[in-house]
């Protein structure tokens, strides 16, 4: 195992290079205006509303104070009584995790839940890293209090998104992560888990959530 | 499909020529596949315009995107150091591997000295490309193929015929048949309830498995980050629940920047599916953090070559290894709408395949696939990295040509022909006893049915019309 094949050997002399390059290789410029699907600041909250919206994730604006209120009815409606949060200064700062026990529900912070238990939640609370207004994407950057399941294993996932996580185009996510430093995770969402391997019919829940709803604070 | 995988030639197995002619008419012949792929491919096509229409410079996007992977590949040397040093940074374990067999050895090995058992795989191209699913299993592995398609592939025994939609062959029917088989469940052909079926198997699977496997979309040379694109989810739950994590990827799929997949992720959805963007883009280079209680332990990628740096060092071909694998030539072309993916005889169906199949697997043995196509330039026009697939078809059909590749007989034919071509006068002499024959076997009726052995192809399943009385030539000289 410890063999190690001469592959880039091999490829330098494909290339008909005799020795590594000196400096480094100028890759093609990436000109913004091209590669830019969204050009401006503006209206980011009702254009994540409409990508993600087509993107079949359902979008509810929400006043701060309102949101433990609102996401214990949708849980109520949605018949579910087992419940998984990161530890999280949002979710926090908002009183989720307090309101949800004194509600009655079973809620868990990440701290308390293992990998094998998140297989039984009924539902996943999360914050985003940053959400992105062209595609409608949540995206999810694990750390030590935020399981990757939380967002990944429940049949249903609510993410709490403020509106100064948004950016405009995809474009500006990368460029985000480059500046924050690149973690060894991070997962663009968009949508519900969804399959059409049979005959092309849309079948949605495959194997991540299968209801992914967002409250988007004011 | 209608026609038992088991009988269709092993295409890694023998090294004599593949027999293309035989397994596409039969293929073509089976009305219930060709409907199910000419409809599910279109649908996709058709889905894939509407999306790339709306761009407001598709045809910019795509160039970019061509000159993004020409450039990575014409600096791979560089790129593959810079990844594996920034892979190893975030403390992962690069392995280069020069053939399929060592992948294999090596990827065995890591699970061995890890005691891993249960292995839960998500698609990958390149691992169907080195068979890894049946050898892990030969060494005594339980192997689970996690995408809904492929595992329905695996328990089926067959083989995937799209680089995307791996069971576009099979009906819904079908695939009850073989989940109340195979879960002992009553008969459904309900595509929903069906893959709930599979959804609570695999999730299961999930749950105890402690080797996870992925390919990988992109490689990002600077960060040293895989990126896998998926719709389903297991993907991402093979590269969250194992305490290992290996992730098995061509060389030539490396991009330089982070930067450089918001261009690729803009087309590669949409290119494939008709989706601005796949439900899940994992990013990930690197085990887990310390303090967290999920994600892998112990992360590898193995970077395998196994034929790619001979393509490389073909400059004629080169721009092959562009390709990212996202199906949109299948889809528009239509050849591939008639036969389906199992014609062509590898791991990789249609334009794209009947190119790379015999760049990797020698021309001689694939001499065939390169005719598979009309030429009409649809795979070009469908390529979101610009590959000029026809051009290269028609070279490798020059190739063909001038490597004698051909029969010795067919060859003479053809100088035959030649030499009888650069003279007027012997042609029209030719071309008389041609129409006096053909018109004699048409007995009459304007048909010729069975032309003599060289061309008898050509009337195996149709007939041809008989030439008319008089040939342009001679109705020219007659004019008034």
């Amino acid at each position: 195992m410890s063999e190690e094949s001469n592959v880039i050997e091999d490829v330098r002399k494909a290339l008909h290079r005799r020795q590594p390059l000196e400096q480094p290789p100028t890759p093609p410029a990436l000109s913004e205006p091209l590669i830019r699907l969204v050009h401006s600041d503006l209206g980011l909250p009702e254009l994540f509303t409409k990508s993600a919206t087509n993107a079949k994730m359902h979008v509810e604006a929400c006043a701060a104070e309102e949101l433990p209120g609102r996401i214990g009815q949708f849980l109520r409606e949605q018949k579910c009584h087992k419940i998984g949060l990161p530890i999280s200064p949002l979710l926090e700062k908002l009183n989720v995790l307090r309101s949800l026990q004194a509600a009655g529900f079973d809620a868990q912070c990440w701290d308390n839940i293992t990998l094998d238990a998140a297989y039984d939640l009924d539902a996943g609370i999360t914050d985003v890293y940053a959400a992105v207004a062209e595609t409608g994407s949540l995206v999810i950057r694990p750390n030590p209090g935020h399981g990757r399941a939380l967002s990944l294993v429940p049949p249903i996932h609510i993410a709490v998104v403020e509106p100064k996580n948004i950016v405009p185009d995809l474009v500006d996510l990368f460029q985000k992560m480059q500046r924050d430093g690149v973690a060894n995770n991070t997962t663009i969402i968009t949508g519900p888990s969804k399959t059409a391997d049979i005959e092309g019919v849309l079948v949605t829940g495959m194997h991540g959530p299968g209801y992914v709803q967002v409250y988007l604070l004011r | 499909m209608a026609i038992p995988l088991e009988q269709l030639p092993a295409a890694q197995e023998s090294e004599s020529r593949f027999d293309f002619n035989e397994i596409s008419v039969r293929c073509a012949a089976d009305k219930r596949l060709a409907e199910a792929v000419t409809r599910n491919s279109l649908n996709q096509h058709v889905g894939r315009q509407a999306q790339m229409a709306a761009l407001p410079d598709a045809e910019g996007l795509r160039e970019l995107a061509g000159r993004i992977k020409q450039h990575a590949i014409e600096n791979l040397d560089y790129y593959l150091e810079q990844l594996r040093q920034a892979v190893t940074r975030s403390g992962g374990q690069v392995h280069l591997v020069s053939t399929a067999e060592q992948a294999r050895e090596l990827i065995t090995a890591i699970a061995d000295r890890a005691g891993c058992k249960r292995v839960v795989k998500s698609k990958s191209m390149v691992s169907e490309e080195i068979a890894l699913g049946h050898h892990l299993e030969n060494h005594g592995l339980e192997v689970v193929e996690t995408d809904l398609g492929e595992f329905i592939v695996q328990i089926s025994h067959d083989k995937p015929s799209h680089l995307v939609l791996p069971i576009i062959h099979k009906t819904r029917a079908s695939v009850g048949k073989l989940f109340a088989e195979y879960f002992h469940t009553p008969y459904t052909d309900d595509p929903a309830t069906l893959s709930g079926q599979a959804r609570l198997h695999l999730r299961n699977k999930f749950r105890r498995a402690d080797f996870g496997m992925t390919g990988g979309n992109f490689l990002v040379a600077e960060t040293g980050h895989v990126c896998v694109v998926e719709n389903e989810g297991n993907a991402r739950q093979s590269l969250t629940t194992p305490r290992v994590l290996v992730s098995l990827v061509g060389i030539e799929k490396i991009v330089p920047r982070l930067s450089d997949l918001a261009v690729m992720l803009k087309l590669l959805a949409r290119s494939a599916t008709g989706q601005p963007m796949t439900v899940y883009t994992n990013i990930f280079g690197g085990p887990r953090q310390p303090g967290e209680k999920d994600g892998p332990e112990e992360f590898h990628l193995v970077l395998i070559d196994n034929g790619r740096t001979e393509i490389l060092a073909d400059e004629q071909y080169r721009e092959t290894l562009r390709c990212i694998r996202c199906g949109a030539c299948l889809n528009a072309c239509p050849v591939y709408r008639k036969i389906g993916g199992h014609s062509y005889g590898s791991v990789y169906p249609g334009p794209i395949g009947a190119l790379i199949t015999p760049l990797f697997e020698g021309l001689k043995k694939y001499q065939d696939l390169p005719q598979a196509s009309s030429l009409c330039g649809a795979c070009y026009e469908a390529c979101p990295v610009k590959i000029d697939i026809p051009k290269h078809l028609l070279q490798m059909r020059r190739d063909i040509v001038s490597r004698h590749i051909k029969s010795a007989p067919e060859r003479l034919v053809y100088q035959a022909w030649a030499w009888v071509l650069r003279s007027p006068r012997l042609y029209a002499i030719v071309n008389q006893l041609q129409k006096w024959h053909l018109r004699r076997s048409a007995k009459g009726t304007g048909w010729v049915s069975k032309l003599p052995p060289v061309a008898s192809g050509w009337t195996k399943i149709r007939d041809m019309p008989a030439p008319a009385a008089k040939t342009f030539h001679q109705l020219w000289k007659g004019r008034k």
